[in-house]
């Protein structure tokens, strides 16, 4: 089958959610002939049909395809194919670490690995270089972002807890 | 005069004018680096401009928007690699002048007719917003969700990919526009129990992630683009001589004309402005057999027509609220986290802005060609850094920006989700305008149109009964339906040529 049948698929699977997910909004006295759910129904009921529309439109070119215009056969191997969306599966994955980490290892730490792991990712070497590049990125991040701009950034937990022992160490 | 007064007001009592610089520079920077378009350019800043007063925001959005039409034409002569679209059409004439020893010339006359045609889309933006916006005082609630409803259809329609997939776009945009606390009932909608959702979610979120992020998930999976040599890192610009001039102002003209058309109009943009021009310029020039050898007539035509719609672009977007393209639905997109709507009332109630703007994009044209003069060497080296260090400092950068604005790891998550989807999008082939004019528009669509039914009890007919609303309506269906029927004709005359050929 055709890619536009599947996504026409899912995007009718997304559609009935969206719509089911309408019907619970709450009905309120200050709502007037449309309530506030009116819009969101609409909306349910184009994208359905719109996605039926796609699954129609890609069976019939399906069924009576134009001599010539067939799919084009891949021919690569379904790893090879698949490279560049695991590829941007990994620098998805990088974001999120990054977020995961902020909390805990601070801003200045995070967005210099940040810099590290992403400069690495995309094919830079792991050299004096890369490492300098990450370095003085973060300093400059930290720079613009927490002492030009004022951004509460987070100091991170980890960096907290240091300091707190180290103040309390220096009190003693 | 007023207008005059209001300019030289904003301009020298605000920082506007050094917006517009810092906006020029920022956009031929990025312009400059292959896979950065204009949109992005701006959507990495857009952050940045929430802290901003309104005119020094708008302005350094615009004038990035002027920046990059040009900063794309020098990777496009220097290394055959355009840094955005529109300066595909450079490219052609413009590395083989590069091959006969005369980059130098190239990036001359891309500065000049970049300028130039600037000024003439500058022109015509102050002269056609404000007739065009006083049209919108015609319009009323049912005429507005009417105006929303074609701006969608018509973006829909003329999107890149196909009309189906186009209106999918634009309904998930006001789908997402639906979520948080509904502004008319005060009842929540898909916010699942999340106080962060009870606000909705900012647009700027939407955009940085479709725009940028995806562009940094698309990259991850390439390979470097193609570097400068010493040599053509030594490039100067050379200014074109007055016979040059003389020979060049028929292809400027023709490329600010067709920029002024394609400007106005939704969906079209910059880069069909600069192929469409190319081609006309062929047909109209004393020499059309140096066209694709390295004619200078062929580097005039599309620079003047995409930096003239940089200008013209603006204009269905500050008399409507409807924008024709990414950058402008991005422009659109500042105004509105400035509580400034686009229309007439901003003429009536915010001269200053407006003229203020109108002031700063003249000095942003300007400053084009001298800061164009400067910037080479710094774009050039830009260029040549290596691709991953230039993805890492931008992912930090979109990160550091978007904490900025609420101080919430919530709206970096959702950042990352919108590049998830916008990834996804690119690879099923959904056009990005629908889904952002939607998201924009959501609002504007959503509140006239239950405001049109609260004003006569539920009766849809209002919707017709309005003349304005009715010829609008009329205009979106004849744009689907146009749409769809030119879909149908093209696959009816393949299969009727491939049957034939059989």
């Amino acid at each position: 089958m055709p890619r536009d049948f599947w996504i026409g698929i899912a995007t009718l699977g997304f559609a009935t959610l969206y719509w089911l997910e309408a019907g619970k909004i709450r009905v309120s006295p200050l709502d007037g002939p449309v309530g506030a759910s009116g819009l969101p129904n609409v909306l349910a009921y184009a994208m359905g049909v719109l996605s039926i529309a796609l699954i129609l439109r890609a069976l019939l070119a399906h069924f009576r395809p134009i001599p010539g215009e067939a799919e084009a056969v891949e021919t690569a191997p379904l790893v090879d194919r698949m490279r560049p969306h695991f590829r941007a599966i990994g620098m998805l994955a990088l974001g999120i670490g990054y977020l995961l980490a902020l909390p805990f290892i601070g801003y200045f730490l995070a967005i210099m690995v940040l810099l590290l792991a992403v400069s690495l990712y995309i094919g830079a070497d792991l050299n004096l270089r890369t490492a300098l590049v990450a370095i003085l990125g973060a300093v400059s991040f930290h720079v613009l972002f927490v002492e030009f701009l004022h951004i509460p950034l987070p100091n991170g937990l980890l960096i907290d807890a240091v300091l707190s022992a180290g103040s309390s160490s220096g009190n003693s | 005069m007023e207008g005059i007064g209001y300019a030289w007001t904003a301009l020298t009592t605000t920082p506007a004018a050094f917006a517009a610089v810092a906006g020029v520079i920022w956009g031929i920077l990025g312009g400059a680096l292959p896979g950065i378009s204009p949109s992005i350019a701006m959507a990495l800043l857009l952050p940045f401009t929430y802290s901003m007063e309104p005119i020094t925001a708008i302005v350094l959005l615009a004038a990035v928007y002027v920046g990059a039409e040009y900063g794309g034409s020098i990777p496009a002569i220097l290394i055959r690699t355009p840094g955005t679209n529109a300066a595909a059409a450079t490219a052609i004439d413009g590395y083989e002048m590069k091959k006969q020893g005369l980059a130098g010339e190239a990036l001359g006359i891309s500065l000049v007719s970049g300028v130039i045609g600037g000024l003439i889309g500058w022109f015509f933006l102050v002269v056609l917003t404000k007739p065009l916006a006083n049209v919108a005082l015609l319009f009323t609630p049912p005429a507005y969700f009417a105006l929303g409803v074609l701006g969608l259809s018509v973006i829909a329609s003329l999107s890149s990919g196909s009309l189906i997939k186009g209106l999918m776009a634009g309904i998930v945009g006001l789908m997402i526009a639906t979520i948080g606390t509904d502004p008319l009932s005060g009842v929540n909608r898909f916010t699942f129990g999340s106080p962060d959702l009870l606000a909705g979610i900012p647009f700027i979120l939407v955009m940085v992630g479709v725009f940028a992020v995806s562009e940094l998930l698309e990259q991850a999976g390439k390979r470097g683009w193609a570097r400068a040599t010493e040599e053509e890192a030594q490039t100067r610009i050379k200014l074109p001589n007055w016979a040059m001039m003389k020979r060049l102002r028929k292809p400027q003209a023709i490329g600010s004309g067709i920029g002024l058309f394609e400007g106005c109009m939704p969906g079209a943009g910059g880069s069909i402005a600069a192929f469409m021009s190319y081609n006309e310029a062929r047909r109209w020039s004393k020499n059309p057999e140096e066209f694709g050898k390295g004619s200078p007539e062929a580097i005039a035509a599309p620079e003047s027509a995409n930096n003239t719609v940089a200008g013209t672009a603006l204009v269905p977007m500050l008399s409507f609220g409807i924008p024709g393209s990414n950058s402008t639905a991005i422009l659109l997109g500042g105004l509105l986290i400035h509580g400034l709507r686009p229309g007439p009332l901003l003429f009536e109630q915010n001269p200053d802005f407006i003229y203020g703007l109108f002031g700063g994009l003249l000095v942003a044209n300007i400053s084009l060609f001298f800061v164009g003069i400067l910037i080479l060497s710094p774009a050039i080296w830009l260029v040549n850094r290596p691709k991953p260090y230039l993805m890492a400092a931008i992912y930090a950068l979109i990160f550091s920006g978007i904490y900025s604005i609420h101080h919430s790891l919530f709206d970096l998550y959702i950042v990352l989700l919108a590049g998830g989807v916008g990834y996804l999008m690119r690879l099923m082939g959904f056009p990005f305008l629908p889904l952002v004019l939607g998201l924009v528009l959501g609002y504007l669509i959503e509140s006239n149109y239950r405001r049109s039914l609260l004003l006569t009890n539920g009766d849809h007919s209002v919707f017709l009964n309005d003349p304005v609303s009715l010829g609008l309506l009329i205009t979106a269906l004849v744009f689907v339906v146009g749409s769809a029927a030119r879909d149908y004709q093209t696959a009816r005359k393949k299969r009727q040529g491939s049957e034939t050929a059989a």
